[in-house]
């Protein structure tokens, strides 16, 4: 078994009266596709959100390769391997593809060689004919791959992708996934998939965690979890066991 | 005649450059003239600086005052108690600026300040330094502080025509153009331009935007500072008026009108904008009080609901227009 890249062990986090997090432990293993599903407002994107520093958990850490990053501002955690893409596409409206991409290119690399990832990442992710388009012009198809770029560009080892696959049609996620499979199979990146696509949970992960309200529901792989009665309760309700 | 695009681009660069360099001593008998000319340069840098901090990094900065402030009492009190030349005053100026912007930006930028809160927060910074300088009886004071006189002398920075002062104010902003171009083109550009769309996004992209802000707010102090030094010479005398709120907004405005983020925006909003202020104070200035402002303002009105974009694109449209028909490439 591959060793852990990430730990999380008993985070929680609260707003207020909500518990949005409530001692959820999980382990992503070095190279592998991992998952985290749930219902909606089960937590997933707060999880997200406590794993990069976005936000500061309440209690619990988070462990990168052994060293604990709880905490941490999200561009101390890039430096060290760790970058996301955001639900809702958060664009440099005003920049051009190409402008984007450099701000990722940027944190490892200077002048010719930050212009070379750059040209490499808009490659992989097929962005080439957008390149002088500005972001603020473009659909939701190829701005997902502007944000999956961007996020490539600041040569992650683990990256967490929160719906990527949202409101794609079926062509433009087969597009998605097959770049995805090729940054695990031939860049060795580590991913961490939250998605409420089915399609592309079963087709790609290795490992699935179930969120439900804020708690670790079930574990297992995708035969596992698709025939776990609690998980099919979290999303069906009560009673859809038969 | 030139031929290509970039040839063009280059003639029209130089003959402006000319019209630019020969305009003050073109009007170098009319002092009001000479006046205006310095007052549109001066706002050309002001707003060229705020470039920086407000239109590519996104903060809607009002502080303007305050740096100006800081840099025309830092050079003046050297002048006047310690002999010290300007020149050497307005760079210490400048320092003193970015102290004291670093000093109030670094708990801002730490603990999430933004948006109107940081607009509010700088503009309050502004009347905190006029109030204070007016009490410190030492350096400020209610009554104005004279420079000492001298009929033309370059080491105190004084001469008895504005036209020195309307060369140095336009060194100044192409110092302003230069190095808004030089940020444009470098790393730093480029965060400040991804923070101010979007701080979190820049932030897992590892921007470390905090710092990123403070270099920006460190440079945009730092140049308006400078221009401090300038501004005392050129009036001859300093007082915490200086530390002016409206001045603040008019920058800020100017920057915005011009088109955020764009090099180029704010000298052609202040040029534009600073004369048809001055033409209708002027021309209305004597019929009532204010009308010139009511005008003014109808006229930014206009320009947010027409062209929210800024005047910056719309010149470039047009200009690129007129060079399609010129030149054939």
């Amino acid at each position: 078994m591959a060793a852990p890249i990430l730990q999380v062990s008993q985070l929680t986090k609260r707003f207020g009266n909500l518990v949005a997090l409530n001692n959820v432990s999980l382990e992503i293993r070095e190279g592998e596709i991992f998952s985290i599903i749930g219902p909606n407002g089960a937590g997933k994107t707060t999880l997200f959100f406590n794993i990069i520093g976005l936000q500061k958990p309440d209690a619990g850490r988070v462990l990168f390769r052994g060293t604990e990053i709880t905490g941490k501002p999200p561009h101390r955690i890039c430096a060290l391997g760790i970058t996301c893409t955001f639900q809702v596409p958060r664009a440099f409206a005003s920049m051009t593809v190409e402008e984007a991409v450099r701000v990722g290119a940027y944190k490892r690399y200077r002048g010719r060689d930050m212009l070379r990832k750059g040209d490499e990442v808009l490659q992989i992710c097929e962005l080439e004919e957008y390149r002088h388009q500005r972001c603020s012009d473009m659909g939701l198809a190829p701005l997902r791959r502007v944000e999956l770029a961007r996020a490539l560009a600041t040569e992650p080892v683990l990256l967490l992708l929160d719906e990527a696959g949202a409101g794609l049609n079926s062509m433009e996620l087969a597009g998605l996934m097959a770049i995805l499979r090729r940054l695990n199979e031939e860049m060795h990146i580590t991913l961490c998939i939250v998605e409420h696509v089915m399609q592309m949970v079963m087709g790609m992960a290795q490992r699935i965690v179930v969120l439900d309200y804020g708690e670790v529901i079930a574990e297992g792989t995708p035969q596992e979890i698709s025939t776990n009665p609690r998980v099919i309760e979290a999303y069906l309700g009560k009673g859809a066991v038969c | 005649m030139p031929r290509t695009r970039k040839d063009m681009n280059r003639f029209l660069l130089m003959l402006l450059l000319g019209i630019v360099v020969l305009l003050p001593i073109a009007v170098r008998s009319n002092q009001y003239t000479l006046v205006l000319l310095t007052t549109i340069l001066l706002y050309g840098v002001l707003a060229t600086a705020w470039n920086i901090i407000g239109g590519l990094a996104g903060q809607l900065d009002l502080a303007a005052g305050a740096y100006l402030g800081l840099g025309a009492f830092t050079t003046g009190t050297l002048l006047i108690r310690w002999n010290v030349s300007p020149w050497l005053g307005m760079v210490l100026g400048g320092l003193v600026a970015v102290g004291f912007a670093l000093l109030v930006g670094y708990p801002l930028f730490r603990f999430g300040v933004k948006e109107v809160w940081y607009a509010l927060s700088s503009a309050a910074l502004v009347e905190v330094l006029r109030v204070a300088f007016l009490i410190w009886n030492q350096v400020g004071g209610p009554v104005e502080r004279y420079l000492p006189y001298h009929e033309w002398s370059l080491y105190h920075l004084r001469f008895a025509t504005y036209l020195p002062f309307s060369y140095i104010m336009l060194g100044l902003l192409v110092l302003a153009l230069l190095v808004n171009h030089w940020i444009r083109q470098s790393r730093l550009g480029y965060y400040l331009m991804a923070l101010g769309e979007n701080e979190e996004a820049a932030e897992v992209l590892g921007v470390n935007t905090q710092r990123c802000k403070l270099q920006a707010l460190a440079i945009y102090a730092f140049l308006v500072g400078i221009t401090g030094g300038i501004y005392a010479c050129m009036y001859g005398f300093i007082h915490p008026n200086f530390f002016s709120g409206p001045m603040s907004i008019e920058v800020a405005i100017l920057g915005i009108v011009g088109g955020m983020g764009i090099t180029y925006g704010p000298v052609i909003a202040a040029i534009l904008l600073v004369s048809v202020r001055e033409f209708l104070r002027a021309s209305l200035g004597g019929q009532l009080e204010g009308l010139y402002l009511v005008v003014y303002a109808t006229v930014l009105i206009l320009i947010a609901l027409f062209r929210p974009q800024g005047l910056g694109p719309l010149l470039r449209q047009a200009y690129d227009r007129l060079l399609a028909r010129v030149v054939k490439e």
